[in-house]
């Protein structure tokens, strides 16, 4: 396997950063946010899981994907083709994050054209977990702190530097240019959690849909839209045509498309102002359902890696974890259920 | 945090020493809930993680969930919006009961006068508080507050130790440096805070005074503004729901507590209250009777300028 030191690294990074865009791990004002980075230098190395998810990248929470002239005579423009990048420091659950978005945008006929482009675009290189770390539960839900899924290149941090893994041909193609020695090495072992609750099969999930449980979980929530921003495999989006500027003569109108979040009423809301999901339970429940049920049952991918994000961001400690624990309790003891 | 100072040995004269706040608010969410009036109780509890986080109590089995700690730091009363219809058709309005920090507890007198609620059908759980925490930091606002004990309650909740308040009154000084900058510089602080606004709605949904049924942010009729998650929205959203604010904020803030950018909304908070008490000496929910300055137009009304 090939051996990198840290500056082979950095220096392979830095001409990576020359050529096209790189986006890294970056630390704002105390968050770990992956932004574009000009070299190296800029990392915040040693870093755990960053606050945000890097989605945002393969599926902007803001783009325009049409854009209309309107004057005298109309032009319609598809959005320019995005630009080439790689996004490093990957970890293994987001890179799992994008397999679970594919599942719905490129392996569903016809496929989503704009996110085709981007996950065409950019290269991802994956840096393993040397440990689950506080609210981690990747292996709940089938994955693994070293797991090179949905990667282009895996880095495992080894004594020395980083074992090069290259996992997929894009990923050969820009590992190509990295200084390495080839060297036998035993990759380290990542500390696991232990004592995580069991995911429950999706039958499960149906036949608890009408809980009490999922009232009183909703008790707390307000409602917001963190969950679903942090969480890397959360995919709904708003579209809205929307008037960008004015020329003389010219209207230019954006067609746009936004992060939406499930969990707020207005996402569900109708024409008339009817919301088929009226209260907060329905709305929660429908997030950990997509991801636990309805997404794996439609689209064969699980709506969840476990990050665990979304269980430090909640303002108000919801955790989804317990809900899988409740699940795998209720479906044990089914009797306890008052 | 509460339960450290009971260990204290007393010395032989000292008064019997008091149950400690967390015990206190057990005991009176016990005997809500023991009345039947009282449909649930609004606290805190531990969750699994260690972390505080509100637990809605129904059973009188259930109050030893209850906690109390320095990093409770929500304010509890936004969540008063989710009781405000009948349980049922031909049911009656269901009564809650709320656990209050001072400034929490004059949103109940905001709300109230804003005719959201009923006094009789909340029933406030006050507590004499000295200071909470967000992030582990004593928040901006505790030390220059001046009120320890809330101007509404049902029952007090009293602290072990003698709370005395941070200030006599408050002269804003965290804020000049703010006021001293020119706009140019103010707005490029604040566009860079905003920057890392996710636009989550989290400040909103945790504030008791934001309680539209649709927010500007969301209307689409007028479409006041693009759904867009970049910076104009991010600034024009949370200018507007300070405009929305002034002169309603409490002060909890509970909207800092609740970002996930960790963006210092306080600031914003307290420079509107400063104006808002310069200019109409009025104090937000102080008591449920005068209208907040911006909701009213009195054309004899002087500005104190």
């Amino acid at each position: 396997m090939k051996i990198v030191t840290q500056a082979q690294l950095n220096q392979w990074l830095d001409a990576i950063a020359e050529e096209k865009m790189l986006v890294a791990p970056v630390e704002v004002e105390g968050k770990l946010l992956y932004q574009p980075v000009d070299d190296s230098g800029a990392i915040a190395w040693g870093y755990e899981r960053t606050d945000m998810s890097p989605k945002t990248w393969l599926f902007p929470a803001t783009e325009p994907i049409l854009t209309v002239e309107e004057g005298l005579e109309t032009a319609i423009r598809p959005a320019q083709d995005p630009e080439p990048k790689v996004v490093f420091g990957v970890r293994p659950c987001d890179a799992r994050g994008a397999l679970a978005i594919d599942a719905l945008f490129l392996d569903q006929d016809p496929a989503d054209g704009r996110y085709a482009q981007h996950r065409a675009a950019t290269t991802l290189v994956g840096l393993s977990c040397p440990q689950m770390w506080d609210s981690c539960f990747c292996t709940v839900v089938g994955g693994a702190p070293n797991g090179s899924e949905g990667l282009d290149i895996l880095l495992t941090e080894v004594e020395g530097g980083y074992a090069v893994q290259v996992v997929s041909e894009k990923g050969e193609a820009l590992a190509a240019g990295l200084q390495g020695e080839e060297q036998a090495v035993k990759l380290p072992e990542p500390v696991l959690r232990e004592g995580l609750p069991e995911l429950r099969a999706t039958d499960e999930w149906r036949a608890q849909f009408d809980e009490r449980y999922w009232e009183r979980v909703a008790d707390r929530c307000l409602g917001c839209r963190v969950c679903t921003f942090v969480c890397p495999t959360c995919r709904c989006f708003d579209v809205r045509d929307e008037v960008a500027t004015h020329r003389p003569g010219v209207r230019v109108i954006e067609r746009l498309r936004a992060w939406d979040a499930c969990t707020v009423s207005a996402y569900r809301r109708i024409a008339g102002g009817h919301n088929p999901r009226p209260t907060q339970h329905m709305r929660l429940r429908n997030r950990f359902y997509c991801k636990f049920m309805y997404y794996p049952e439609d689209f064969g991918a699980l709506g969840c890696v476990g990050c665990g994000r979304c269980i430090d961001a909640c303002p108000v400690g919801i955790d989804i974890l317990e809900a899988v624990a409740a699940v795998a309790e209720t479906a044990a003891h089914p009797e306890a259920v008052g | 945090m509460s339960g450290q100072k009971s260990e204290r040995v007393e010395s032989g004269t000292a008064a019997p020493a008091r149950p400690t706040m967390e015990a206190q608010i057990r005991e009176a969410a016990r005997a809500y809930l023991e009345d039947v009036a009282v449909s649930c109780v609004i606290g805190y509890e531990r969750g699994p993680r260690g972390n505080v986080r509100p637990a809605f109590i129904y059973e009188a089995d259930d109050v030893d969930r209850l906690v109390w700690g320095a990093d409770c730091n929500l304010n509890l009363v936004t969540y008063v919006h989710n009781w405000k219809q009948p349980l049922g058709r031909g049911q009656p309005v269901p009564t809650v009961a709320i656990v209050a920090r001072p400034c929490d507890a004059r949103a109940v007198n905001l709300l109230i006068h804003e005719q959201q609620i009923q006094r009789d059908k909340v029933k406030v759980i006050g507590l004499t508080c000295a200071g909470t925490e967000i992030n582990g930091q004593p928040r901006l606002a505790c030390q220059y507050c001046d009120e320890r004990v809330p101007v509404v309650y049902d029952v007090l909740i009293e602290a072990e130790g003698e709370v005395t308040a941070a200030v006599e009154a408050d002269a804003y000084e965290d804020i000049a440096e703010m006021e001293s900058w020119t706009p140019a510089e103010r707005l490029a602080y604040w566009a860079s805070e905003f920057d890392r606004c996710i636009r989550c709605y989290a400040c909103r949904q945790a504030c008791p005074g934001c309680y539209c049924f649709e927010c500007v942010a969301e209307q689409v009729d007028p479409h006041w503004t693009s759904i867009a998650l970049e910076l104009p929205e991010k600034h024009f959203f949370h200018v507007m729901r300070a405009f929305h604010l002034a002169g309603r904020c409490v002060g909890c803030d509970a909207c800092e507590a609740v970002c996930p950018m960790d963006i210092p909304l306080s600031k914003l908070n307290r420079k509107l209250a400063k104006e808002v008490e310069a200019m109409f000496g009025y104090r937000t929910g102080d008591d449920p009777e005068t209208a907040p300055p911006l909701t009213t137009f009195d054309p004899q009304e002087q500005l104190r300028l």
